[in-house]
C-alpha cells in the first residue's frame, strides 16, 4: 500500500512537471506566432532601455494596450492582464511575451504561475 | 465615482492652472475630498496661489522617491463645514529644482510614471479622496504625458486661437486616443459676444463639438475680473455669485457624470 502511494505521488509530480513544460512551450509558441504575425520590422532597431511614455507611444496599438495595463498593475499574470483588457488570455500571453522579448518587461515564475513586470530598478 | 483628472493643453497660458484650481475648489464646496497637484515642474504655479515657499517636501521629492506622498500634501481647506477637503501637492519653484527636473533621463521618467500610478491606490483607495486633479505643463512634456497616462480623464483647455485648436486636435489623435483616454474639451476665454443668449451658446458649443469631435464640457467666457484677480486668490471662493463660478459649478457636475 505504502509503495503504491509512493508511486502515485511520483506520477502526479511527473504529470505536474509535464504540464508546466507544456505551458512554457505554449508561451514560446505564442511569442513566435506574434512575431511572425506582426513581423520583426515592428521591433525598434535600437531597443531603448526604458518602458517610459515615449516608448509606450511608439509601440503598435495592440502592444501599447498590454504594456499600459501592466504598468498599472505593476506585476501580473496574463490572466490578470486579459481581465483588464478584455482580450483572450492566450492573446495577452503572446503580447506579454513579445514585450519580454523586446526587453521592455521581465518575466518571473512563482510556482506554476508566470508573472510579468516592468523592471524599474536596473 | 472616484477619478484622476489631468488638466492639459497644447499651448501655454490657456487657463489650466486657473481652471484646475477653481474646479478643485468647486468640488470641495460640494463636499468632496480633493487632492490638487502641480505637475508643471518647468513653471510651478500652485505654490504662489496657496502662498507656500519653504517646504520640507515637494512633489519633486515624492517622484524622486525621497518621501511618501503624505509628507508632501498640505491641507488648504477653507473651512466651510460641509465635509469637503482640499489638499495640495506643490512643485518646487526654485531654479535649482526646475533645472534638476528638466535634466531627468528616460529611466527616471519611467520611475516617475510608476510613482504617479501608485497615487491611485494610496489616495483614492486608501486615502478616501474623491478626486485627484493634475495641473500640467503645456504640450508634449514628459511630466504631462505621465500625468495623462496615470489619469482616468483628460480635460483639454483650449482657446479659440487657430494654432491652439489645431494643436489640440493633433494631441487628441496622437496622444489622448493612443492611450484610450476619456477626453473632454474646455473652451476658455471665449469672447462674450459668442455666448450672449442660450441659443447662441448652444450653436457655438455645437460648432466646437464638430471641430474637436469630442464632448465640450464647458465654454468659459473671458472675464476681466478673473484676469484682475491675477492668481492672488481662488476666484470661485471669493466670488460665489459671479458667472465664472456658475460656469465652474456646471463643469464640476459634468465632470462628475463624465
Ligand atoms: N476665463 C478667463 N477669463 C479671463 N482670464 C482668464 C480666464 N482663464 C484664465 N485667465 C487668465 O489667463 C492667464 C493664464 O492662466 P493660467 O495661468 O491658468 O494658464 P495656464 O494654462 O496654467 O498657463 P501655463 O501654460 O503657463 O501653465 C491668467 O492670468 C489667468 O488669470
Ligand atoms: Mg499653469
Amino acid at each position: 500500500m505504502a509503495a503504491y502511494r509512493k508511486i502515485e505521488g511520483k506520477s502526479t509530480q511527473i504529470l505536474e512537471k509535464i504540464r508546466e513544460n507544456l505551458e512554457q512551450l505554449n508561451e514560446k509558441i505564442d511569442v513566435m506566432i506574434e512575431i511572425q504575425k506582426h513581423g520583426q520590422r515592428e521591433l525598434p532597431e535600437n531597443l531603448p532601455e526604458a518602458l517610459d511614455v515615449m516608448t509606450l507611444l511608439s509601440l503598435p496599438d495592440h502592444l501599447r494596450k498590454t504594456a499600459v495595463t501592466l504598468c498599472k498593475l505593476e506585476k501580473a499574470t496574463a490572466d490578470e492582464v486579459s481581465e483588464q483588457t478584455k482580450r483572450a488570455r492566450a492573446v495577452e500571453s503572446g503580447y506579454l511575451n513579445q514585450l519580454v522579448v523586446m526587453g521592455y518587461m521581465k518575466k518571473e515564475r512563482e510556482g506554476r504561475k508566470a508573472y510579468f513586470y516592468v523592471d524599474r530598478e536596473t | 465615482m472616484k477619478k484622476i483628472i489631468a488638466v492639459h493643453s497644447y499651448k501655454g497660458g490657456t487657463g489650466k492652472t486657473s481652471l484646475s484650481t477653481n474646479l478643485a475648489a468647486t468640488f470641495v464646496r460640494n463636499g468632496k475630498k480633493v487632492c490638487l497637484m502641480d505637475l508643471d515642474f518647468r513653471a510651478p504655479s500652485l505654490h504662489a496661489i496657496f502662498k507656500k515657499q519653504n517646504l520640507d517636501y515637494w512633489l519633486n521629492d515624492y517622484l524622486n522617491g525621497v518621501c511618501e506622498i503624505n509628507k508632501v500634501l498640505i491641507d488648504a481647506t477653507n473651512n466651510n463645514g460641509n465635509g469637503g477637503k482640499l489638499l495640495v501637492g506643490l512643485a518646487n519653484p526654485s531654479t535649482e529644482a526646475i533645472r534638476d527636473m528638466t535634466a531627468k533621463d528616460r529611466k527616471w521618467e519611467m520611475k516617475a510614471l510608476g510613482r504617479l500610478l501608485a497615487l491611485r491606490s494610496a489616495l483614492l483607495n486608501d486615502g478616501n479622496f474623491d478626486y485627484i486633479i493634475f495641473d500640467t505643463s503645456p504640450g508634449l512634456q514628459y511630466s504631462s504625458i505621465n500625468a495623462i497616462v496615470a489619469a482616468d480623464i483628460v480635460l483639454v483647455v483650449t482657446s479659440l486661437d487657430a494654432s491652439d485648436i489645431n494643436g489640440s486636435q493633433r494631441m487628441t489623435s496622437e496622444l489622448y486616443d493612443l492611450f484610450e483616454k476619456k477626453t473632454g474639451i474646455l473652451i476658455n476665454k471665449v469672447i462674450v459676444d459668442y455666448l450672449k443668449s442660450k441659443e447662441e451658446q448652444k450653436k457655438f458649443t455645437k460648432k466646437m463639438k464638430d471641430i474637436h469631435n469630442l464632448p465640450i464640457l464647458a465654454t468659459i467666457p473671458c472675464f476681466c475680473e478673473v484676469l484682475r484677480a491675477a492668481g492672488n486668490f481662488i476666484f470661485t471662493e471669493e466670488r460665489p455669485d459671479h458667472p465664472f463660478t456658475e460656469t465652474l459649478e456646471d463643469l464640476a457636475e459634468k465632470v462628475e457624470k463624465f
